[in-house]
């Protein structure tokens, strides 16, 4: 996982986007460990090109898809799908139109925190918005980690008093 | 995370109030060690950790990997 590329990539092309999943966790201070980067972007016309232009160099293609598997990530192809998980010159991403327990990107951003990662501002998911991502998701491996995530919320806030 | 917030959290996670999600928390098992340190970093520090840990997971998968295939 290249995390500072993917970011500056999405950067640079003005992509909107908010980190979620296991990398929000970290960002947020949890001690989860995470190999694939996951994202909920803004389903919007000029978005679709965006995203599409910023990936096409790192070569996008769908993860666990046979290789002869015709698969282009353009703005048509964003348009009619939602959620994509591909695998890239940058490692695994996923991109979401959706999230279960949170909603489109209109409310991800509504339950996100600006951060300054490398320079960049960047929207990642905030603790209430991954506890109620996790446990909509409901499988054991997401119900596994709320108790750290509700300690965690339960910490930071109990210090920052 | 101010040095007077660590300290309060450093206290917090020795002795979390009874009831709380904190001490929901440690019961289950949860290293609050870990998530002061992690808090204490700046949020670059914590995509640089979170970089890092991804390379490390990638090498002990593939080193993994290649033990099974000799096996």
């Amino acid at each position: 996982m290249k995390l500072e590329e993917t970011l500056r990539a999405l950067f640079d092309a003005n992509v909107e986007f908010v980190l979620i999943g296991g990398a929000a966790m970290q960002m947020q201070g949890s001690a989860h460990l995470t190999e694939d980067l996951d994202f909920c972007y803004a389903r919007s016309a000029k978005n679709f090109e965006r995203l599409a232009s910023a990936l096409a160099p790192y070569h996008p293609r769908l993860r666990g898809a046979p290789k002869n598997l015709p698969f282009r990530f353009d703005a048509a192809t964003i348009k009619r799908g939602l959620n994509f998980t591909l695998k890239t010159d940058l490692g695994a991403i996923d991109f979401l139109g959706e999230v279960a327990g949170v909603g489109d990107f209109v409310a991800a951003k509504k339950s996100s925190d600006v951060m300054t990662i490398f320079d960049m501002e960047c929207m990642v998911l905030s603790l209430e918005g991954l506890i109620r991502a996790k446990k909509a998701a409901g499988r054991e491996r997401d119900l596994d980690v709320i108790p750290e995530l509700e300690g965690l919320l339960d910490l930071r806030n109990r210090s920052q008093k | 995370m101010t040095q007077d917030q660590r300290k309060r959290a450093l206290r917090l996670i020795a002795r979390p109030p009874k009831g709380s999600k904190l001490a929901r928390a440690k019961k289950y098992g949860v290293d609050l060690t870990l998530l002061v340190e992690n808090l204490s970093l700046t949020p670059t520090e914590r995509a640089e950790k979170l970089s890092n840990g991804a390379k490390s997971l990638q090498a002990l998968r593939l080193a993994g990997e290649r033990y099974r295939s000799k096996k």
